[in-house]
């Protein structure tokens, strides 16, 4: 009888042995669909609230048609059709309606108003690819792409130029409604003149409408009688600023398009906008199979604006290099464009799961939300509490729901598994912006903010530099469970190590924990028995496996907050998380009256992720150039990291 | 009521109220910490009270917490007074739990009204089977049950990374890099009713409806009268004719099931998917090893087990609420959590006393609101039983 | 893949690292074992033993002082069995539930006062390897067994001494009596309070010395909950050795060698999921239970709470 016992259990074993060994296999891969011939020429409607030729919003988009259709071969490959003119929104929306209708492949809704009528009309033209832009909202809808510029970047430009050029030392802006992209704009160019000129005064106009002509030029004026010389605005209905200001030998900054040709003497400078640089992505993925879910910015660092200076104009060489510093600042992350202030304190509150001083995930928000403090003015302008440890979802739950019912602005939920009670919880609170990471998903709820980390790519990079520098030819892995953002770090890793060196060998070990710092040591043991001789880990208790790293004397690569303090002979790189960066967007955001529905990625790009050497350790030359290289590629895009293993 | 009747009943509304009286004796040395770390102690206090009965929600939220402490409780009530001491609660809340989210992941077509039901049911299953495993294991191999559940539980909680971030995840998160081991969310239909808007699901009513149901087991049916003889006193029950093996498992299969039931509940009343982070407490809140606190505090009565898990629940919640107004650590509460247990465990020698006394004075009477130690004893002291 | 395991590298790696993992598990489990063989279950080890790494980390980093270390983490071990055995033996408390009150406790304590006193994790000189002559120069055995650090060394010894004092001592009889036959031991004048209290204290230092073992031994480093149920496990491995100290160590080294084994599957690349791998020292150590259906019976007295009524 207990044999028999005994049989049935060890059958029973085997088979879920077995079992497991299957479903691993069996995992459901994701594959692309391939790419379809196109025999038809590509076709694009887009619908614009004013005109072709407004020097500003729309003809920035119909002129990046126009270059897209060139740059794709013509007519026969890419052929567009436009509606303008169309700022009343029932017109548009029946516009959009029946261009999709039409099977056009995609529609262009070039203007945030357009917003709530695509909501409705996109789930019924799932075939069709819909952008709508200025924005990054996609509602969570499949076949919306969204796109925004950070006109502020521009902006900023623009301002500390005027500051610099200014002689009165008075500027004046003119600006439709204190909303959106003119609204961006407007903020940079005020925070670009005070940095530059602290006690400039800045006069701001907003005229109320994006079409009155004759109200634009009696603000202008205004602006010159106030004692300015050098003026700025944005959309449509500045070509009367424009003109005021030719009038009165008042300098002129443009945005959105080049406004050179109206005012050749006196215009200095144009933010123009080259949204082909978005739409070109877009096209790339609809032809890959992707109609949507997926939002653009175009900036100074993608080439989507670009600062075009008007050859006519005679810039001084001091303030044209103070320009070109900012612009590099700009794109460099360096350059802060300036904080929002807020009427009362600004209220955080975060749930982590957790310490803060884990040297890892939580470690990372924590540090984040006291360099935003800095940034927005310090404890009088903001105010941050925590919850840490909280690892059981349910009184994270009931931690985040409370401050949301406290009045807290922004509750930020940090561990992907607090997502569920999120959904449940926005809604309740619509007042109220949340932030939610790591991921992208924001449930299409309107006050849920994503974030994610790139973590591959720092992997990518370490596993370049480690791949590089061991001897032994293997690499050794720490990991906590196979999930999330700990395997794509490790996934990059390795995929780092083997573009490098192709015959490399990297043991991957998970622990089945985020907290056994004793088992992750003995990993790290057995990693460095079998040979490994460089070795990398994510999660609060690889602090065990630095420690057999020191002891073995093998190198360390670390991710998420920098471990060098550690083991400062064994560490060579850190990626170090920043949330900061994702942070600033989402705090601007908050101050421009939108709570949520946008995803952020901290990478190595936007900064949010940064390669952080150890300078006491001594890289070769040739493999630190080769690491700074790899860094470029991941940010200009020419190298692409394959995770499918 | 006579004057020693009288007597009698406000003696054992005392002993009722000696955990109460426990727990504010851990507050309050609590409180010495909260002031070496230069916390208020009255303000945190009164944050701790504002969290769990200070408002509908405050109230609501402090049911959600003490429904599978409840629950849990009811199975500790049932193995405890078969002398098996069942410290697995987490690994079958969990294994409860998985099998109950598969049947709502699995039959979307079919009506809410079904699948809830066969959920929970499943959840109980899945606990019992759980909790069966150490209970076999116990009766014909003799394999202490302290070690089994231990290594269940550890063995649960890979068995959920497993299957959440493998065969049991979310379709949309299998797509994205981030790749949350989270199962999808259960629909709208087969998510428990709530009292709008706090999160206050009709799985509270069902436990204690349970609670009831566990009373009326224990002490009116056969099933109830021998789980009980083979916890005071196996030797005599073998002798008279009861299998002790089987209900030795027996008790550890229904405590499990409970347990499973408790998981499952969760998951259908307050979060509608599992999720991991690789631990079973952050699943659990470590209901498993508080629902034990919960039933010693109700005496192990499934009755007592009510207010016992509501206060205890309080507790928590209350503790959680306390830490965001004055921003201690919340290592801090666990510490608390940690005196409450001890100081209450502890208080149980003047309950024993004071009941040891009142049974030399009086006749075993009939069985008042906790009549658990006039019919079963606690163990006597001086009585030797076999293992 | 799997004839990889066969390899000399390999098996040399498994045995070492079992060694290594088994140590903590040695030193919390020959404790316990002594308080189980007095009649009291103690489920708070692994918050002794938490609060034991912090003390000696703690202790080692501002004072440099290694020993001293070792040495606060078994005065604050023993604090903590102190307390338990007042609340067991004077008490009667419900022994498992007042374990699981103290192992909250030491949990929360520990990770507060590394937030407090310390607030960031660092790493200390804790103790080296240390080369036993001549032994350690031996052939495979060598490195596995002669390599360690110091604590590793005691930790194994305790072994031996435990055994010894268990079954060939006054001390040991009395304690076996005391769990056994508490009356009986009672009525022969042995005071059973005071050798509860003796086992429970010395079950809560060598706690204490477990977690020294690893915060400024094997890892040099304190992190919150850095045990991860540690001390749990090593309760059950006193039912698996069935209360002897030699079988106590079979337990720790069955557990920790599966445990190394199931890491070397993983690195070896052996196409096992993860957590599978994972849960394998779970399973085997109840299989290997189950396969040898042990008859030795618990102390009689365990668990259970003995008093005159005072």
């Amino acid at each position: 009888m207990n044999k028999f016992r005994l049989l049935i259990t060890g059958l029973l074993l085997v088979a879920v042995l077995l079992g497991a060994c299957q479903a691993e296999e069996a995992a459901p891969v994701v594959e692309e669909p391939s790419v379809e011939e196109e025999a038809e020429p590509f076709k694009v409607a887009v619908v614009m609230p004013s005109s072709i030729a407004d020097l500003a919003f729309s003809q920035s988009m119909y002129d990046a048609l126009l270059t897209i259709q060139e740059e794709m071969g013509g007519e026969e490959a890419m052929e567009f059709v436009y509606s303008d003119g169309m700022f009343v929104v029932d017109d548009a929306a029946a516009a959009i309606r029946d261009y999709a209708a039409e099977g056009y492949n995609l529609v262009i809704a070039h203007g945030s108003q357009y917003g709530s009528s695509l909501q409705e009309i996109a789930p019924d033209f799932p075939e069709t690819s819909f952008a709508w832009g200025t924005t990054v909202d996609t509602f969570g809808i499949a076949n919306i792409f969204a796109y925004e510029a950070a006109s502020d970047q521009g902006g900023y430009v623009n301002g500390v130029l005027a500051a610099s050029l200014s002689e009165s030392g008075v500027l004046g802006v003119v600006g439709p409604i204190e909303t959106g992209d003119a609204k961006l704009y407007v903020d940079g160019f005020v925070a670009g003149a005070i940095a530059t000129v602290p006690d400039i005064q800045v006069n701001v106009n907003y005229i109320g409408s994006f079409s009155d002509v004759a109200l634009a030029a009696e603000a202008a004026n205004t602006h010159i009688a106030a004692g300015a010389d050098v003026l700025t605005g944005t959309a449509q209905m500045v070509v009367g600023a424009i003109g005021v200001a030719e009038e009165s030998g008042a300098l002129w900054f443009g945005t959105q398009a080049s406004q050179t040709e109206l005012a050749p003497d006196i215009v200095v400078a144009n933010q123009v906008y080259r949204w082909d640089v978005v739409l070109n992505e877009i096209i790339d993925l609809i032809d890959a199979g992707t109609l949507g879910g997926k939002s653009f910015i175009i900036d100074l660092a993608n080439g989507g604006e670009v600062l075009e200076f008007n050859p006519d104009f005679e810039l001084p060489a001091d303030v044209l290099a103070l320009a070109e510093e900012t612009i590099a600042g700009i794109t460099g992350g360096a350059v802060e464009i300036g904080a929002p202030t807020f009427e009362d304190v600004f209220r955080v509150a975060v749930v982590m799961p957790s310490a803060i001083n884990d040297l890892a995930f939580s470690q990372s928000m924590y540090d984040a939300l006291v360099a935003i403090q800095d940034w927005m003015g310090g404890e009088g302008a903001m105010e941050f509490v925590y919850s840490d440890g909280m690892f059981v979802v349910d009184d994270a739950a009931a931690a985040i729901r409370d401050y949301a019912a406290e009045g807290f602005d922004l509750v930020i939920a940090h561990g992907s598994q607090y997502g569920s009670s999120l959904q449940e919880i926005a809604p309740d609170f619509p007042e109220t912006s949340f932030a939610w990471g790591t991921t992208l998903d924001t449930f299409g709820i309107d006050n849920i903010f994503a974030y994610e980390a790139a973590s591959q790519q720092g992997g990518y990079v370490n596993g370049v530099i480690a791949a590089s520098l061991s001897e032994s030819g293997v690499l050794g892995v720490v990991g906590p469970i196979e999930t999330g953002d700990a395997k794509l770090y490790v996934d990059g890793f390795a995929a780092g190590a083997k573009a490098t060196v192709p015959d490399i060998q990297v043991n991957v070990n998970y622990i089945g924990s985020f907290s056994d710092v004793a088992l992750a040591a003995e990993a790290a043991n057995t990693h460095v028995a079998a040979g490994a001789d460089g070795l990398t880990g994510t999660a609060q208790m690889v602090v065990g496996a630095i420690g057999v790293a020191e002891e073995s004397d093998a190198m360390w690569f670390g991710t998420q907050a920098s471990q060098t303090g550690l083991a400062p002979a064994n560490v060579v790189a850190n990626q170090v998380y920043h949330w900061e960066v994702v942070l600033k967007d989402i705090v601007q955001s908050i101050a421009d009256g939108t709570y949520g529905g946008t995803s952020f990625v901290i990478d190595l790009a936007n900064g949010g992720e940064v390669m952080d050497f150890n300078s006491d350790y001594e890289i070769p030359a040739e493999v630190l150039s080769l690491a700074e290289a790899t860094i470029q590629g991941i940010i200009d895009g020419t190298i692409s990291i394959n995770l499918g293993d | 009521m006579s004057n020693t009747d009288q007597e009698k009943w406000y003696s054992k509304l005392f002993d009722a109220s000696l955990p109460i009286l426990a727990t504010l004796a851990a507050l309050i040395v609590g409180a010495v910490m909260l002031l070496l770390l230069k916390v208020d102690p009255i303000e945190a206090y009164k944050a701790m009270w504002e969290g769990a009965f200070g408002s509908k929600n405050a109230l609501a939220e402090t049911l959600v917490k003490a429904t599978p402490l409840l629950l849990v409780g009811l199975g500790i009530c049932i193995s405890f007074r078969g002398d098996v001491i069942n410290i697995g609660g987490e690994g079958q809340m969990i294994v409860g739990a998985i099998l109950g989210t598969l049947v709502g992941i699995t039959l979307v077509d079919w009506s809410g009204w079904i699948v809830i039901p066969v959920a929970l049911l499943v959840g109980f299953a899945g606990g019992a089977i759980w909790g069966g495993i150490p209970g076999v294991l116990k009766a014909y191999f003799n394999v202490n049950e302290i070690l089994s559940t231990v290594m269940m539980n550890a063995i649960a909680v890979q068995l959920m990374n497993f299957l959440l971030r493998g065969p049991m995840i979310d379709p949309s998160q299998a797509e994205l890099a981030s790749k949350i081991p989270q199962t999808a969310r259960l629909i709208d239909a087969f998510r428990l009713p709530r009292w709008a808007p706090t999160r206050l699901h009709l799985g509270a009513l069902i436990a204690v409806v349970l609670a009831v149901l566990v009373y009326i087991l224990l002490w009116r049916t056969s099933w109830g009268y021998r789980i009980r003889a083979v916890g005071q006193n196996p030797h005599a029950s073998k002798y008279a004719g009861i299998k002790v093996k089987n209900y030795v498992v027996l008790a550890l299969v229904l405590s499990g099931a409970f347990a499973g039931l408790a998981g499952a509940m969760q998951v259908y009343g307050v979060n509608f998917r599992m999720i991991t982070d690789g631990s079973a407490s952050g699943f659990t809140g470590s209901a498993g090893f508080n629902g034990i606190v919960a039933a010693l505090f109700g005496q192990l009565h499934p009755i007592g087990t009510i207010p016992a898990s509501i206060l205890f629940g309080a507790l928590l919640v209350g503790a959680n609420k306390m830490q965001r107004v004055v921003q201690v650590p919340s290592a801090l509460i666990t510490a608390l959590n940690g005196l409450v247990v001890v100081f209450v465990v502890s208080s149980e020698i003047w309950r024993r006393k004071r009941q040891k006394r009142r049974m030399a004075a009086t006749a075993p009477g009939g069985e008042g609101i906790f009549p658990a130690e006039t019919e079963i004893t606690e163990k006597p002291d001086n009585e030797e039983v076999g293992s | 893949m799997i004839s990889d395991l066969l390899s000399m590298t390999v098996l040399v790696g498994i045995l070492t690292s079992g060694i290594r993992l088994a140590t903590p598990y040695l030193y919390a489990a020959i404790g316990e074992t002594f308080g189980q063989r007095s009649g009291v279950l103690n489920l708070g080890v692994d918050g002794q033993m938490l609060l034991g790494a912090f003390a000696a980390f703690y202790v080692a980093i501002t004072t440099g002082n290694l020993w001293l270390g070792v040495l606060s983490a078994m005065i604050i071990g023993g604090l903590m069995g102190l307390a338990m055995a007042f609340v067991t033996v004077n008490l009667h408390a419900e022994q498992g539930i007042s374990g699981i009150g103290f192992y909250l406790f030491g949990l929360g304590l520990s990770d507060l006062l590394f937030q407090k006193l310390l607030g960031t994790v660092e790493t200390v000189k804790g103790f080296r390897k240390v080369f036993i002559p001549v032994l350690s120069d031996l052939p495979v055995v060598g490195e596995i067994f002669f390599r360690q650090n110091i604590l590793v060394y005691i930790a194994f010894a305790l072994v031996p001494i435990a055994w010894f004092i268990l079954n060939k001592t006054t001390l040991g009889l009395k304690i076996r009596a005391v769990g056994e036959n508490p009356e009986a031991a009672d009525s022969l004048g042995v005071s059973v309070a005071r050798i509860r209290y003796f086992t429970i204290i010395l079950g809560g230092t060598l706690s204490g010395v477990a977690g020294a073992s690893l915060s400024i031994a094997l890892l040099n480093v304190f992190q919150q909950n850095m045990t991860s149920g540690l001390g749990f496990i090593a309760v059950a491995l006193v039912y698996f050795g069935a209360w002897r100290p030699w079988g106590v160590l079979a337990g720790a080294l069955l557990f920790s060698l599966v445990n190394s084994l199931q890491l070397w599957i993983q690195v070896l690349g052996i196409p096992i999921p993860s957590d599978i791998a994972v849960m394998m020292p779970y399973i085997l150590t109840i299989l290997v239970l189950v396969a040898t259906v042990s008859r030795v019976r618990a102390p009689s007295a365990l668990t259970k709470s003995f008093g005159h009524d005072d």
